[in-house]
């Protein structure tokens, strides 16, 4: 335990201080402040286009974040040779996957959190009024992106960090509308895209189950049972996908 | 692949039994013999050099040895018990380098989960004996080929091995590195550590190694005592490293 703690530890370290995530930040910092002018040209709906759009915001910069430090956090230590190290010591593979998959989720954490607070507070100013739904779906947004990092996880340890991060990104497109495209495909007659569709909502993570951006602008009352029901689910795909990862990684040589 | 000794080599650290090592290469995975079938024996307390041109498996065998690589056939068993009390240093060593070097050994001890004392005091101890005492505190990115080979080497020994396997430890580095290096190295054989390593200055190997193995094609075609090497030519360990590997 103590051996993964240090993994992580140190994997939190090297992804909090990598300068391209300061500047991530800054960005997305940025946008959210943008959506304050954005509030401002909408006559009655301030505080819903700040919601909307600060989440939005909050959702694409975590993806960006999640999705290519995930795709080059075990491949970097394969590439820079530094799992000699690491694997030279009493370190197991499976403790290894986990441990980085801590580090990077606790830098997630923060980064999340920070602009989550953020959005809370521009929010607050613009509304004159506390939002929590605003940090319950920054909470669950994280989740959203530890499934993907997890799965991205997965990819980089198959293929290059480059496609890894596309096909990251394309789980998480596809994890957003695997659903309505089971809907609409089950109103048409073809047998072949209902199976497809079928299929790729079944292998796909169902993000969208926890995406509760509507509650936050008034449209629709969560249903917070089902949202803890799609988040254990969610949790035990993570889990899934980070042993599927470990398996292959145990079968690599350096 | 890493099994305890049995009762007959107990004086030794290390033996290597018919390891092969095939690896897929190329569009087609074709399948390459890179080791075929190494045979070595390391004495407890020996400082042992694995000698070889370039391709001849001697960094293959040593990734076996550690476990980063599994072998298609043959055995290694280890007279020390395990990772727990051997150490490594990889070829060309590559650390995290935005960790400094103390940080870095602070890690390296606690993938050894040493209690913290004991861990805070045995980084101090190295960092003083590969003399890096005053780079502690600098970020490993801004430390020089010689450094960071000497940082290698103290993370090899952060667990207090008696089992210590060094590849390639002094290639790249200048004179005043070398000589580091080996001092390091004389230091480990005088508190009676076993220490492997690769080498290709045959300089170095003859002035502090007991016995040596000489690899080439996959094999090891020579193995004994430096002693017995220098008796067997006039032209001291070079003349007679070109003669076993030109035979």
């Amino acid at each position: 335990m103590s051996r993964a703690l240090a993994i992580a530890v140190n994997t939190f370290r090297e992804t909090i201080r990598d300068r391209i995530l300061g500047v991530i930040v800054v960005f997305a910092l940025l946008m959210i402040v943008g959506s304050l002018w954005l509030a401002s040209i909408s006559l009655g709906q301030e505080g819903r286009m700040m919601k909307d759009f600060g989440l939005v915001a909050v959702s694409l910069f975590g993806l960006i974040v999640a999705v290519f430090v995930a795709a080059s956090l075990v491949h970097k230590e394969v590439e820079k040779r530094t799992v000699y190290v690491i694997f030279s010591k009493p370190v197991g593979r499976a403790q290894f996957i986990f441990a980085k998959f801590v580090g990077l989720a606790a830098t997630l954490a923060c980064v999340l959190a920070g602009m989550g607070l953020f959005l809370f507070f521009a929010d607050w100013a613009v509304s004159k009024a506390p939002s929590a739904m605003i940090l319950a779906a920054t909470a669950l947004i994280y989740l959203e992106l530890l499934v993907v990092v997890a799965v991205t996880i997965v990819l980089s340890t198959m293929t290059s960090a480059i496609l890894a991060s596309v096909l990251g990104i394309t789980v998480f497109v596809a994890g957003q509308l695997s659903r309505q495209a089971l809907s609409l495909t089950s109103l048409g007659h073809s047998p072949v895209l209902k199976g497809l569709s079928w299929f790729v909502y079944v292998l796909i993570p169902n993000l969208n189950a926890v995406d509760v951006k509507p509650s936050v602008v008034g449209e629709l009352a969560p249903d917070w049972s089902q949202v803890a029901a799609w988040s254990g689910y969610l949790v035990a795909y993570a889990v899934l996908a980070l042993l599927l990862a470990s398996w292959l990684f145990s079968r690599k040589e350096f | 692949m890493m099994t305890p000794m049995d009762s007959t080599a107990k004086s030794h650290a290390l033996v290597v039994r018919g390891l092969r090592k095939t690896v897929p290469v190329g569009f087609r995975r074709k399948q390459i013999e890179i080791l075929k079938g190494v045979d070595l024996a390391v004495r407890h307390g020996d400082v042992f050099g694995l000698l070889g041109p370039n391709g001849a498996g001697k960094t293959t065998t040593v990734k076996i040895v550690v476990g980063l690589m599994r072998p298609t056939a043959g055995a290694v068993e280890l007279g020390v018990d395990g990772a727990g009390e051997t150490g490594y240093l990889p070829e060309n060593p590559y650390f995290y380098e935005y960790l400094s070097g103390r940080e870095f050994l602070n890690l390296c001890g606690r993938l050894f989960a040493l209690e913290r004392q004991h861990r805070l005091e045995r980084v101090g101890e190295l960092l003083r004996d590969v003399g890096l005492e005053a780079a502690a505190d600098t970020h490993l990115r801004k430390y020089s080929k010689g450094m960071l080979q000497r940082i290698g080497i103290a993370q090899a020994l952060i667990n207090d091995p008696k089992l210590v396997l060094l590849d390639e430890p002094m290639t790249g580095l200048d004179p005043v590195g070398r000589v580091e290096v080996k001092r390091i190295i004389e230091s480990l054989r005088d508190c009676g550590k076993t220490v492997l390593f690769n080498s290709h200055i045959l300089s170095d190997v003859g002035e502090l190694c007991s016995h040596i193995a000489i690899m080439t094609a996959g094999k090891v075609v020579w193995d004994g005592s430096v002693d017995e090497a220098l008796g067997a030519s006039n032209g001291g360990l070079e003349q007679f490293f070109m003669d076993v590997v030109s035979s």
